[in-house]
């Protein structure tokens, strides 16, 4: 009897592996119920990233326009394809241009590998800069998310020498004569700029040194640094209360809780900050370790029903934006070939030398002063970018796009933004042989 | 359910580009032609033997990596080209042609009537005789017609863009590949590498360029990687029109036929910087000769004439030889590019003249003649019939004066822009500037013409002419060109003799004003090419010419800077704040300059 009955369990651990197997890997199952729509956020490595319910204003495709998500689905298959083409590329002058020849020639999608790393490139300095313009139209950036906003900034600048660095990898005149130029630029700076460039190139000139140096920010410094500083960028949005949202966003939807609401919300935090007594109404809740958030955009208690839970519906909208930005960039990548100019010839440099699109505002602005627009005003630009948020200290205006009290802060940033982009414009199109004005017409 | 909704069209149009994308990478061109390739062979295989090499081959791409010739190679050419060496496709159409045997490369027919090729294609690869790009797949980048690939099948595919593409074609051009391990001067299958060669030294090209191995002009580029680095075209069109591609090549535009220009550019076409006949040894070799000047002079050896005992005979036969007249005028020929020699016994002594061929730049200093490296002899003899040019010219006015002497360099509108005027560094002057014109005297501009510019090209015409011809001409000009009245010269207050004292403190003195106020236009260097020197005309002086400079007097320096040069881009410095004393010292650091040159003074006129 013992043994038939050990045959039994046998037979139905067998019966029973595959939903073990299953149960082991997704703890819980479809949800059906709102508690098993929290748990499965709660207890999937890569959905705990959400919070369980998100405020309903996140939804709203026209608020965030899914920029800071775009960017993230174009680093996703920039590390994709970028690993993808590692097993092809040498970092040496002599193999590097042949190697791109045979990606062209002969690898299976070794074409289309590179346009999609190249356009996702560019993609993502575009999607990067016009999310930062988005935080900044919509006053997100204001307490108690200054720091987020400095680490995006600092994102942003990490996605710019990312995009230069890979710049180099090709190894054709395009390539070669883009990093010339743009180092240079580099060394206009005061007392450290020769050095500095130096360190960037290994060389005085742009060569084999120069070209392994690229190689290896471009592959493994900058994309470590930039994946720790993205998963803190998201750590903080979490921290910081979730994306911004005007004011009144809870007060037109339930006006009938928020009165009451105002008063518990310091008691709450108070109540969660020491101990059990917090705990207590998190189970009955449902709305697990969120209850620890501080500061006024704590949910428990304060804001109950304006939210939605993450799974399914912020899942889906993510879902759909990455399967947008992949529609995108494989499009794209199906119509426009990657350029591959010359092999490098150091002794002929195309007139004009062009530093890649996004650096053009620059060149433009070094052909006025090469210390002011290559060092100075750049220099100026990042450094305000990055104390926007300790200067506009006013709480008005937050989570509207062009919000009426911010009118100042907007205009000022909006002639920062259309300067830049008609320079690069200038640059890009309207400068010609030595750098004389042509009209592209 | 919206959101669904658009999540599946969404996903479903990734799906269909994902079908495009996968239909252009899994159906190529190569594999249709070699799936028609084994279908032909399979139709056309007779013995066994034939039939089983066939059985076990399938559609894949074909390689042949080269490791011998210079960098390692890749070429996929036969991926395509599948019946290249298949005796049996000789008649067959591209891409399944086989490649024709030819005794003329070297292939034997056995007595079999096999042939065998002596140029193996397993070693050799495609591309090293060919061109063309080895790792392309597709006709478009394989063939080169891609823009950005320098090395187009040569002699078969030119690119859209070339201008000379109508006269790029044709297997001859090949030959530029050939002379890679055939470096054989007179090896007898690349006749127009050859004669390329021949011209380059024929044509004086070697005067300013250096080729590794060949010459060491050092005035032009050098073109030992010409071929490696450039486009056919590019070296077409630069032999053709020097100043297509750099607005600033001084570059003449030679007279020379279509046949020799195509000979010159297969010729460069084959310069690559290194060749694959080449043992690294020789390339040692080559490298310790490097700073030794060796000139080539197969052109004398090769005379035709034997050589002439009397100087003067053996210096014209020279002369004649070697083409100086593709540049200078000698009588009635005329290169249109370099001063006229006619007169040269009259105007220039034969002690200045060997020196001039020696080192021109040492008495003109921005002069473009080479330094040809003739042996002394040569010079000596070159020189004796120069200095022999001595009939004086009967011109029995100033207008045939003018038209004979000065219109060459000076132009006929006077302006300056003569026929060989962009070839002259000082450019000639301009006679209708009238503000410069009329701020000098007549003594200053008889002077010129009398007794010429030292350290330009202008010649002491009063060699040749007499007072009353000298001032019918700057009348004429006066009449013609300038064309206002001779105006009433102010007096000004100039020294005759710089009044500071030339001492080292006032030489770094005047160093120190000359970095502040001059270098935009004079240079840092003092060579008169500042940045903002090619947008004045005429040019600034270059300071370092000491024909010029030492020879140029105190007082004509001193009103120059103090009051500046009417007429040209020279400001009166009088009013930017400098004072006499600071002229002065600027005066002594451009005399510093030039101090070491004085013994060449003498040798100017």
């Amino acid at each position: 009897m013992v043994h038939s009955m050990k045959k039994n369990n046998f037979l139905t651990t067998l019966k029973e592996m595959p939903m073990s197997i299953w149960n082991s890997v997704f703890r819980n199952n479809l949800p059906h119920t709102d508690l098993g729509r929290s748990k499965t956020s709660f207890t999937n490595f890569f959905l705990h990233i959400h919070p369980v319910k998100v405020h309903k204003h996140t939804l709203k495709p026209w608020f965030t326009m899914g920029l800071g998500l775009i960017s993230l689905f174009l680093f996703i298959i920039l590390t994709v394809t970028g690993v993808l083409l590692m097993f092809y590329y040498v970092p040496s002058t002599t193999q590097a241009y042949d190697r791109m020849l045979d990606l062209r020639g002969s690898v299976a999608f070794g074409v289309f590998l590179r346009n999609m790393h190249r356009w996702a490139a560019h993609g993502m300095v575009a999607a990067v800069f016009l999310h930062m313009c988005r935080v900044f139209f919509t006053g997100s950036y204001k307490k108690p998310r200054e720091f987020n906003w400095v680490i995006g900034v600092f994102l942003f600048l990490l996605t710019l020498f990312s995009s230069f660095t890979g710049y180099l990898l090709p190894w054709d005149q395009l390539a070669f004569w883009a990093i010339t130029v743009g180092t240079a630029i580099a060394g206009y700076a005061p007392v450290v700029g020769e050095q500095m460039r130096f360190l960037l190139l290994g060389d005085t000139t742009v060569g084999q040194e120069a070209l392994l140096r690229f190689y290896v920010l471009h592959i493994a410094v900058l994309p470590i640094v930039m994946f720790l500083l993205v998963a803190v960028h998201f750590w903080r949005i979490r921290k910081d209360g979730g994306l911004s949202r005007p004011e009144d966003a809870d007060v037109v939807e339930t006006p009938e809780v928020t009165a009451p609401a105002s008063v518990p919300a310091p008691a709450m935090a108070m109540a969660a900050a020491s101990g059990s007594s917090g705990i207590v109404v998190l189970e009955k809740k449902h709305y697990g370790i969120q209850g620890l958030v501080r500061g006024p955009f704590t949910k428990v208690g304060n804001v109950p029903e304006n939210t939605v839970f993450s799974y399914p519906n912020l899942l889906l909208a993510e879902l759909f934006v990455f399967v947008l930005t992949v529609a995108g960039v494989i499009i794209v990548s199906a119509y426009f070939n990657a350029p591959l100019e010359e092999p490098v010839n150091v002794m002929h440099p195309p007139n004009p030398a062009k530093a890649p699109w996004y650096f053009l505002g620059l060149q433009e602005q070094v052909s006025y002063s090469a210390f002011w627009g290559g060092v100075g005003v750049p220099a100026i630009e990042v450094l305000i970018l990055l104390l926007v948020p300790y200067f506009d200290r006013g709480v008005k205006g937050v989570g509207k796009w062009f919000a009426k009290e911010r009118l100042l802060a907007n205009t000022l940033f909006m002639v920062f933004v259309v300067v830049n982009i008609i320079l690069i414009i200038i640059g890009t199109f309207f400068r010609g042989q030595n750098w004389e004005f042509v009209s592209p017409f | 359910m919206k959101m669904r909704l658009a999540l599946a069209i969404a996903s479903i149009l990734i799906l269909v580009v994902h079908g495009f994308i996968f239909y252009k990478q899994f159906f190529h061109k190569w594999e249709t032609y070699q799936a028609s390739y084994f279908d032909q062979a399979r139709t056309l295989a007779k013995t066994d033997q034939e039939k089983d090499a066939l059985s076990g081959r399938s559609a894949k791409i074909e390689q042949i990596i080269v490791t011998q010739f210079g960098n390692e190679r890749v070429d996929r050419c036969t991926t395509c080209h599948i019946g290249s060496d298949d005796p049996r496709f000789k008649d067959a159409p591209h891409p399944y042609k086989a490649h024709p045997y030819s005794a003329e490369l070297g292939d034997k027919q056995g007595a079999d009537g096999k042939w065998e090729r002596r140029h193996k294609f397993s070693d050799m690869g495609c591309t090293v005789c060919h061109d063309g790009q080895g790792r392309g797949l597709e006709e478009f980048y394989a063939h080169g017609e891609d823009e950005f690939w320098n090395d187009p099948m040569i002699g078969y595919v030119t690119q859209e863009n070339w201008k000379y593409k109508d006269k790029l074609k044709g297997k001859e051009f090949m030959q530029a590949n050939c002379a890679q391990c055939h470096t054989d001067k007179e090896f007898k299958s690349t006749p127009l590498v050859n004669k390329g060669r021949e011209l380059f030294i024929q044509k004086n090209c070697y005067g300013c360029h250096r080729i590794e191995g060949i010459s060491n002009g050092t005035l032009g580029p050098d073109l030992s990687e010409v071929g490696k680095k450039w486009k056919l075209d590019y070296i077409y069109e630069s032999i053709v029109d020097p100043r297509a591609n750099s607005k600033t090549s001084f570059m003449p535009k030679f007279n020379l036929s279509d046949d020799e220009v195509k000979a010159l550019a297969i010729f460069l076409k084959s310069r690559r910087g290194f060749n694959y006949a080449e043992t690294n040894l020789d390339r040692y070799r080559m490298t310790l000769n490097k700073g030794q000047v060796t000139p080539p002079a197969p052109v004398t050896d090769k005379s035709p004439v034997p050589a002439a005992n009397d100087p003067v005979a053996r210096g014209e036969q020279l002369i004649n030889e070697r083409a100086c007249v593709a540049c200078h005028k000698i009588g009635d020929k005329d290169g249109g590019i370099a001063p006229d020699l006619s007169f040269e016994g009259l105007i220039k002594e034969d002690k200045w003249v060997a020196a001039h061929f020696k080192d021109p730049r040492a008495l003109v200093p921005d002069s473009i003649m080479p330094t040809f490296g003739f042996s002394d002899a040569d010079y000596q003899a070159m020189t004796a019939y120069l200095v022999s040019q001595k009939k004086t010219p009967s011109l029995n006015n100033p207008q045939e004066i003018y038209t004979n002497l000065c219109l060459r360099c000076h132009g006929d509108k006077g302006d300056g822009h003569g026929t060989i005027a962009t070839y002259l560094d000082p450019y000639p002057r301009d006679f209708t500037n009238a503000g410069f014109m009329n701020s000098k005297t007549d003594d200053r501009l008889m002077n010129s013409i009398k007794n010429g510019v030292p350290g330009t090209s202008m010649p002491a015409w009063g060699k040749v002419l007499n007072d009353d011809q000298v001032k019918g001409v700057l009348t004429y000009i006066n009449q013609n060109f300038t064309k206002e009245a001779r105006t009433e010269i102010k007096k000004r207050d100039v020294p005759e003799k710089n009044p500071v004292a030339d001492t080292p403190e006032s030489v770094a003195a005047g160093e120190s004003i000359y970095l502040q106020r001059c270098t935009g236009c004079h240079g840092r260097k003092a060579d008169g090419k500042g940045p903002n020197s090619l947008d004045i005309l005429p040019r600034p002086r270059n300071l370092l010419n000491a024909g010029f400079i030492n020879k140029a007097e105190d007082r004509r320096l001193f009103e120059s800077i103090l009051y500046g040069v009417q007429g040209t881009a020279m400001p009166p410095w009088i009013d930017y704040g400098l004072s006499k004393d600071d002229v002065g010292n600027v005066i002594n650091y451009l005399r510093s300059l030039n101090k070491n040159k004085k013994d060449l003074v003498a040798m100017c006129h």
